[in-house]
Order: C-alpha cells, then structure tokens, then sequence
C-alpha cells in the first residue's frame, strides 16, 4: 500500500498546475492499489484544492525559510517531512525549482532519483517511464531504495476529477530553526509581461532558418500570440543570434510537449526533433516537401511560410 | 583559487538511436563520442576566470569513463585552457545512475579541495541534470544551477539562474557549485598546436579503491529501454492557394485534433 507525497509547488503563493496533474495521477495509483496521497506545501499558498484533487492530507510547513525558494532549506525540509512520514514515493515538478531541490533531498536521503518523468505505475513496486536522448528513446526504471524522488515533467499528466473530498491542512515542524543556507536567492527578476513558458505551454509557434531574418522572428510571435503558445526557436535562428536561448527547442535546448506544436520554416533536424517529438499535435510550415520535419508531423503545408502564417493566424483569431 | 570543471563524453547530438522495439540495453556501437555541449560552457568559463584573474589559477578536468573519453578530454579540455585532469576509470560505473557518479566525483573533489566546481546543467545522453546538484550536497557548499552569468569576486559568487519566466540571481560564499547553461559564453575552439600539446598535461588516472571509496551501489535501474511510439503519415494539406491551405489547417486544428 504505497503512500505518495506530492510537493506542491508554489512561488509567490502561485501554484503551480503540476502539482495537480501529479496528483491526480499518485491518486489512480493508490486508488487501485491502496495507500495515501500526502500533499505536501512549504510556504504560504492557498493549497485547499488540494482535496479536490486527491490528496488525503495536506501537511504544511510555514515561515521566512520559504518566503522564497532556497534549495538547501527546502530539501532540509522535505527530508524532515520524508524522516517524519516515509512516504513510498515523492513526486515533484520537473521544473526550474523541482529540478534545483529533487536531486539535494534524493541525496540527503540517500535514495533513487528520477527527473522528467512522463509516465508512472505501480505494481507491487513503481515503475517509472522517462525519457532519455531528449526524447530520441524512453526507459523504464524501478528502484531498490525505500523510496524515490520522481520529478514529473509538465503535461505529463492531464488533469481529471481528482476523487477526493476536502482536506485539512496539518502543520510539521521542518526542522529550520537556526539554519543557514550557503546560497541564497537575492533577488528575482521577471521576464516580459505575459510571456508564455516553453516547457509549460500547451501551445507554442516555433521559426527555424525559414523566416529568413531576425526581424521576421516578430511573425512567429504574432501568431503564438493568436494562438496563446509560446513561441520557440529552431538552434539555427539561436545561433545565428536571431533570438535568445530561452526560446530554443531541441536536445541542447528545452525538451517540450505541447498539446499543439506549429513548426514553420524549422526543416528538422535530428536534434530538433528529439526536443519537440512528444507533442500530442505537431503541424509543420516548410517550402520543402522533402524537409524531415515532415515525417514528423502530423498535419503539413508545403508552402512559404510568409503565405501561411498571416492567414493561419486571422482564421485563429476568427474561431469563437 | 583552483576550479574543477566536471565533464562528461556523450553521443554526439546527431546520433541515431537503433532501437526497433523495447529492448534491455541501448546499442552503443554506432555512437560518435563527444564533449557533453554544456559541459563545454563549464571549461570556458573556468578559462575565462583564469585569464580574468591572470594568477596562478589552476583549472582540473574531471571526468569518469574509459579510455575513449580522453580524447574529449585532451581537446576540449586541455587543449583549451584546462591545466591538468583526474579520471576515474571503473568498468562497474559504465551505465550508472546520476548519484553513483555524484559520489565518487565527490571523493575526487574532496581529496583535492576546490574553491570553484563547475560543470554542464546537463548531459544531454541521459538529461537527468542532477549530479552537479548531487555534489554540492555531498560537498556541503552552495549552488547555482542552469546559470547563463557569472561572477566570481573576493571569494563569493553570483550567478544569474534561467527559471520560467525570469531569473533568479543566486549569491554565496566560495567553495560552490555552478551548472552552466547556454548563453554563459561562446566556448573557443582549440586550436591545433594546443591539441598537440594537450597530452604532455598531467592526466590521473584513477580507481575508486585508490579514492579509498567502494564503487557505490545504484538505487535504481533501467529495466527497459523503448523507442517513441511511431507516429502516423503526415496529413499535407493540398491546396494552390497557401492562405486557403491555412484556414483548411485551421478547420482540422479545431475539428479533427481538437488542439484550439
């Protein structure tokens, strides 16, 4: 009967929605095969969905150590919390912060560690799916420890009805006092307003070489914004400094899996491929037919992508 | 102030996988071996403090793996600017998962005692990006990971950490450990009277019994590895007007996949 811990996420009191598609998942398992789901916030968040989603219980840890995000506090909280309750498992977003805390509290509890996680089981142990060579192939794995911390990659999961009813949150102690870490955040500093992340879009546009000049890089942001994606970058057009590295799709960028990834001008290579070929939906824009990007997709227009994209867009906009 | 620069040899980006069905281990044999790209950032950077300083700063490449990976080694890391490096060679660690890795560069960086560690965010063979984490744990020093600046001054650092939708600005004392991202800097290319030279550097060759260290054992394992689901023919939509073709690809975006 496996208890999960579900680390819910927040910045700013912002929850972050992996949280719930994690817990949704860790519920159907422990639905089948017995056990809890433990829901687990430091820091000062509204987490009463949490029920709603199906966790069991919502435990709790406040005060200034989780005012923002500190990666030597933090896991020292969560390995207290794992010492208190020993769950079977703990699930964390495989985002800038669960990438940053999964690896030190797997290594103060000197146990297996799994980031990116796109798929989850449990029969008898856990078997965990991820992918490897950004996505060139998936491997399974299990684990000997007594528990694991999984990192769950946004998406993975779709959110469904959860199952549970409402919940109190339960106080533990994350064994702080006194602490002080040796690095520390100083300041955070926001991108552009209502910019949409690659790796937690639904959507996202992405230009390659097609577009022919930085400036027509603006076309592709026109049309993400249509479509309310994100908007990525073939390595190319980072290359040749047409646009910033954060916007790069592929194996020496951001792996990504949309429910819609557009494709224009990107003639996809290998590389770029392995970044983007777990989209649920991928349409590709490419004067040429013979392009790799092609075999790929699953919806295609031959054609300049200057002709496409224009009207792709307005008929978007037009759609109620 | 001495750096180690963690490094690891991964198939080139370009590499095809073989796999046609679920398979036990990965076929390896066709691979084109090379620096981890990020890890590429991690040597430029120490070589950039180096000159910054103009002292007598001592960069060590760190690497774990057979012979094979010091020809990433001596190119990308010696040949560059790296002063000297410490492989562990250890046939059990073929495979092994991020924490066993951790563990034993930690035992390296331990007996030597490092003011700076810096290494890729990731290796893009198996992506997990934890080990540099792992270390500082293990170290129990401060870190900063996926950092595109930095700045290293009267012994404390500050780097700038890529996270959705901003930065985050990271400081700390010396010893730490930084993971380097894109856009940290342009590594250089070695030149080729540097290559010749790179193997005249001193180059450690190590066992974990000689770091006084078992090969640690591996909590998890890879009990299958599979290739992604194959996809179905692309649909091209046919149409001598682009912009009619569009809005077809609209209809079927909205009607058929349901994706807006």
């Amino acid at each position: 009967m496996p208890n999960i811990a579900v680390f819910i996420e927040q910045r700013d009191g912002q929850i972050k929605r992996v949280a719930w598609q994690m817990m949704q998942r860790a519920r159907e398992i422990v639905d089948a095969a017995g056990g809890e789901v433990w829901a687990v916030l430091l820091g000062e968040a509204d987490a009463a969905e949490a029920g709603a989603h199906g966790a069991h219980k919502l435990f709790t840890a406040s005060g200034d150590h989780f005012a923002r995000y500190n990666s030597e506090a933090w896991s020292a909280a969560m390995a207290a919390f794992c010492g208190a309750h020993a769950p079977d498992l703990v699930l964390m977003g495989s985002t800038a912060l669960g990438k940053d805390l999964g690896p030190r509290l797997a290594a103060k509890l000197d146990c297996a560690c799994v980031s990116d996680a796109t798929g989850l089981d449990f029969d008898g142990g856990f078997k965990i799916r991820r992918p490897v060579y950004a996505g060139k192939c998936y491997t399974d794995l299990t684990f000997s420890s007594s528990t694991a911390v999984v990192g769950v990659r946004p998406n993975a999961f779709t959110l469904g009805d959860g199952g549970g009813g409402a919940v109190a949150a339960e106080a533990f102690d994350p064994g702080l006092d006194g602490f002080a870490p040796k690095a520390t955040v100083a300041e955070i500093q926001a991108a552009a307003a209502g910019r949409i992340e690659l790796t937690e879009a639904e959507r996202i546009v992405s230009g390659g070489r097609g577009i022919k000049e930085a400036d027509n890089y603006k076309l592709i942001e026109e049309t993400a914004a249509a479509l309310g994606a994100a908007s990525g970058a073939s390595r190319a057009i980072v290359d040749a400094g047409w646009v910033d590295h954060s916007h790069q799709v592929g194996q020496t960028g951001k792996t990504v899996s949309p429910n819609l990834y557009v494709a224009a001008g990107i003639s996809g290579a290998i590389q770029h491929l392995a970044g983007m070929s777990s989209s649920k939906c991928i349409v590709a824009i490419n004067k040429d037919a013979n392009a790799p990007i092609f075999k790929a997709a699953d919806y295609g227009i031959v054609a300049d992508l200057f002709q496409v994209l224009p009207a792709f867009k307005e008929a978007v906009e037009a759609l109620d | 102030m001495k750096i180690a620069v963690c490094v690891k040899q991964v198939p080139d980006s370009e590499t095809r996988l073989t796999l046609s069905g679920p398979a036990s281990e990965l076929d390896t044999s066709g691979f084109t071996w090379v620096l981890n790209p990020y890890d590429a950032f991690a040597v430029e950077e120490a070589v950039q403090i180096k000159e910054r300083l103009g002292d007598d700063t001592e960069i060590t490449a760190v690497t774990i793996g057979p012979d094979r990976v010091m020809e990433s080694v001596k190119k990308d890391c010696l040949a560059v600017g790296c002063d000297k490096a410490v492989r562990v060679d250890e046939a059990a660690l073929e495979g092994a998962e991020p924490m066993q890795i951790a563990k034993v560069l930690a035992a390296v960086l331990k007996r030597d005692c490092y003011d700076l560690v810096l290494a890729g965010k990731q290796a893009i063979d198996d992506d997990a990006g934890q080990v540099p984490v792992m270390l500082a744990e293990y170290l129990d020093c401060g870190h900063a990971a996926v950092v595109n600046k930095l700045e290293i001054a009267d012994g404390a650092f500050t780097a700038t950490r890529e996270i959705e939708g901003g930065a985050e600005i990271v400081t700390g004392a010396l010893p730490a450990v930084i993971t380097c991202q894109k856009g940290l800097n342009e590594p250089r290319l070695p030149s080729l009277p540097n290559i010749m030279k790179a193997g005249a550097k001193p180059q450690e060759t190590l066992t974990c019994a000689d770091l006084g260290i078992e090969v640690p054992a591996a909590a998890s394992t890879i009990v299958n590895y599979e290739p992604p689901a194959p996809r179905a023919a692309c649909r091209i939509v046919e149409n001598d007007d682009p912009a009619e073709a569009a809005r077809e690809l609209v209809q079927l975006l909205r009607n058929e996949a349901k994706v807006i």
